[in-house]
């Protein structure tokens, strides 16, 4: 006997028990809606992840941060400079795999247009910022090499800053206006874009809630971008730090910041132990700064995501094992119902193996056609969930992902029906037909 | 060379520790083209003879040959292969596939022939007509009447053209007139050369065939031909 007859028979099976193989294609629809929506949820974790990293500086991105000093070596803690611009220098001398160091400094100051002004930080920049932290133009210029050598009061703002101080401005409008920051003025020449995250900029173009009321108290990652005021390095040392500790120069003020950014990904840990090596000379053999890399982040997301991916597919199984158990129950009565009916084929001709086929693929059928059902019931599950749970990732189901789940019902399917099969295809002819 | 042959055929039930002998020792032959009935009272092992001669079942002991296959030791799969090939059954309760229309319970034998969909689709329209279902193609049994079913049942026997064909109490559902009509197409179906053999409690049905073998307690008590 061919399968697609066997196919047929299944078929015509489930359809005149509507009802009843409904009721058994429960616990699979449940379990491959919430397999489909547990990897929809971890897979839109990942690319929201993914893609805020990008806008985040990308893999490349290495921060050199302080570290607390160990107890061997504290005596010596006064011997480090800390991080200082000598240790930018040293790093373009001697770490050739590090292609853009952006040292920093920064300052809490008060910020006015004519009309408005607030409290920001205000960084002091070299012009590599801007490619270490994947800085994008929306009019005017960044800040360049001249700016810093000069000493310019220029300044590059973030759009939040644009709007709030300049409310009625477009964005192309703001270059050219005077900026006060702690009262001297700075030529605003550069205005940065909205970064924003994919969902917001969806939901936006959606008609949503405007982004300033919708994104209030939530913790926005981009939030610090949008509200960068930058100025040159040495206006901003000038103006508003050498005063502080009249003994400090420029070179050996300590920074607030110092990221970098790894030429090639090839070479990264080739990269690190160089900026490392380098380091250690202007810190005078102090252990006193760390690497934080992005690869840890990454490490830390792809850990949180197993775990997730874990309880969700855990849950997924047992109701999909549940659910095979349903289709198993529903295979023996039906079997116990159509004693005579196998009685009947195998007097014509039907051998235990046909007999067996024919359970199997009924009861793939029904657990097929429960895996298609649950497709549609992730799509309405995954809806619930972007409701509850609007700020976090949005779920993203791939075909990958429903084909898994799809296949993982019809292996349920094919288990549960093993049993029912074997005892269908045992059955004696003769007690068969005078079954009643 | 006989279509059947029985050696000392025994079928032993056991249940428990106690020991039913169904058939003891029977010996029997039939020929190709021979209308033999089986007669004998409830119990008597009629039904285990037919059993064993539709290849239903497997004797426990003695020497079984079936159109031309020694079968005394076969497998369950074996069997089902002469019994979808060499034999075709029709019953009294018909035990045809309720959710099956008249030709789908016709071509039931070569699904499991592996006969293609279109070739059994012809085949069992041409077999339907033959036993005079030609305007029932697509009824189902319950829109049928008893010797309407009983037609379908014959269809479908007949359809893998067997050589042996069992009838076990044909007429035993059916009003005696239609009963009569069943029981002429049998002996057409014999006329025209094929092997059959109509198992009855029934002496007065027995007597269209030309060979009475009366079983009484697993044993063949005599034979005649009436």
């Amino acid at each position: 006997m061919n399968l697609l007859v066997a196919l047929q028979i299944g078929i015509r099976e489930i359809s005149s028990h509507k009802f009843r193989s409904f009721l058994s294609m429960l616990g699979i629809v449940l379990g491959v809606s919430s397999l489909i929506a547990t990897l929809a949820l971890t897979t839109g974790i990942e690319r929201g992840t993914r893609e805020f990293m990008q806008q985040m500086g990308g893999l490349e991105y290495v921060n050199v941060v302080n570290k607390e000093i160990s107890n061997a070596q504290f005596e010596f803690w006064n011997l480090s400079p800390g991080r200082t611009l000598r240790d930018a220098d040293i790093l373009r001398q001697a770490a050739p795999l590090i292609s853009h160091i952006s040292p920093e400094l920064q300052f809490g100051a008060s910020i006015a247009s004519d009309s408005h002004s607030d409290r920001k930080r205000v960084s002091g920049i070299f012009p590599d910022f801007f490619t270490v932290s994947r800085h994008e133009l929306a009019a005017g210029r960044f800040l360049t090499d001249l700016d810093v050598e000069r000493g310019l009061r220029t300044a590059v703002v973030g759009s939040e800053i644009a709007s709030l101080l300049w409310p009625t401005l477009p964005p192309e409008a703001v270059p050219g206006e005077t900026l006060l920051i702690n009262s001297r003025p700075f030529e605003v020449v550069g205005v940065l874009p909205k970064y924003e995250r994919e969902r917001d900029k969806q939901r936006q173009a959606a008609g949503g809630k405007s982004p300033a009321g919708g994104s209030r108290g939530r913790w926005d990652p981009f939030r610090s971008k949008n509200e960068s005021v930058l100025i040159p390095y040495s206006t901003m040392f000038y103006d508003f730090r050498a005063g502080a500790f009249p003994l400090d120069s420029m070179e050996s003020v300590r920074l607030d910041n110092l990221t970098i950014r790894v030429g090639d990904l090839k070479n990264f840990s080739a990269a690190l132990d160089q900026v490392r090596a380098a380091l250690e000379i202007t810190h005078r053999g102090v252990d006193d700064f760390d690497l934080d890399t992005r690869e840890e982040w990454f490490d830390r997301m792809e850990t949180s995501i197993r775990a997730t991916r874990l309880s969700g597919g855990l849950i997924a199984t047992i109701s999909l094992v549940v659910g095979g158990i349903g289709i198993m129950n529903i295979m023996l009565a039906s079997i116990s119902e159509r004693v005579r009916e196998i009685g009947i084929r195998l007097a014509v001709g039907a051998r235990g193996s046909d007999i067996f086929v024919q359970i199997i693929v009924e009861s793939m059928s029904i657990a097929l056609i429960g895996g298609i059902l649950g497709v549609g019931a992730a799509f309405g599950l995954i809806e619930v969930l972007k409701a509850i749970a609007p700020g976090e990732n949005i779920p993203v189901m791939t075909a990958a992902a429903v084909l898994f789940s799809v296949g993982f019902a019809v292996v349920a399917g094919f288990l549960s029906g093993i049993y029912p099969a074997i005892r269908a295809s045992r059955l004696n002819p003769i007690s068969a037909l005078r079954y009643e | 060379m006989p279509l059947v042959q029985l050696e000392g055929v025994s079928k032993i039930y056991r249940l428990g520790d106690q020991e039913f002998r169904a058939l003891d020792g029977v010996d029997l032959t039939i020929e190709e083209g021979e209308f033999v009935s089986i007669i004998g009272p409830s119990g008597s092992g009629k039904s285990t003879l037919m059993h064993l001669l539709g290849c239903l079942d497997a004797p426990t002991a003695g020497r079984m040959e079936i159109c031309g296959s020694d079968l005394s030791r076969a497998s369950g799969n074996r069997l089902a292969e002469v019994r979808n090939r060499e034999i075709g059954f029709v019953f009294q309760a018909f035990n045809l596939l309720p959710k099956l229309n008249v030709i789908q319970n016709i071509e039931l034998p070569l699904v499991y022939a592996g006969v293609r969909a279109a070739e059994r689709r012809r085949r069992a329209e041409e077999v339907a007509r033959k036993v005079g279902l030609g305007d029932r193609f697509a009824n189902r049994p319950v829109q049928l009447s008893g010797g309407q079913c009983q037609r379908v049942a014959i269809g479908r026997a007949l359809i893998n053209n067997p050589r042996l064909l069992f009838g076990d109490e044909p007429t035993g559902n059916l009003d005696s007139a239609t009963g009569e009509h069943i029981l002429g197409m049998l002996r057409e179906l014999n006329a025209s050369g094929k092997t059959i053999v109509l198992v009855t409690h029934d002496p007065d049905i027995a007597a269209i065939s030309r060979r009475v073998i009366e079983i009484r307690d697993g044993k063949i008590k005599r034979e005649y031909a009436p």
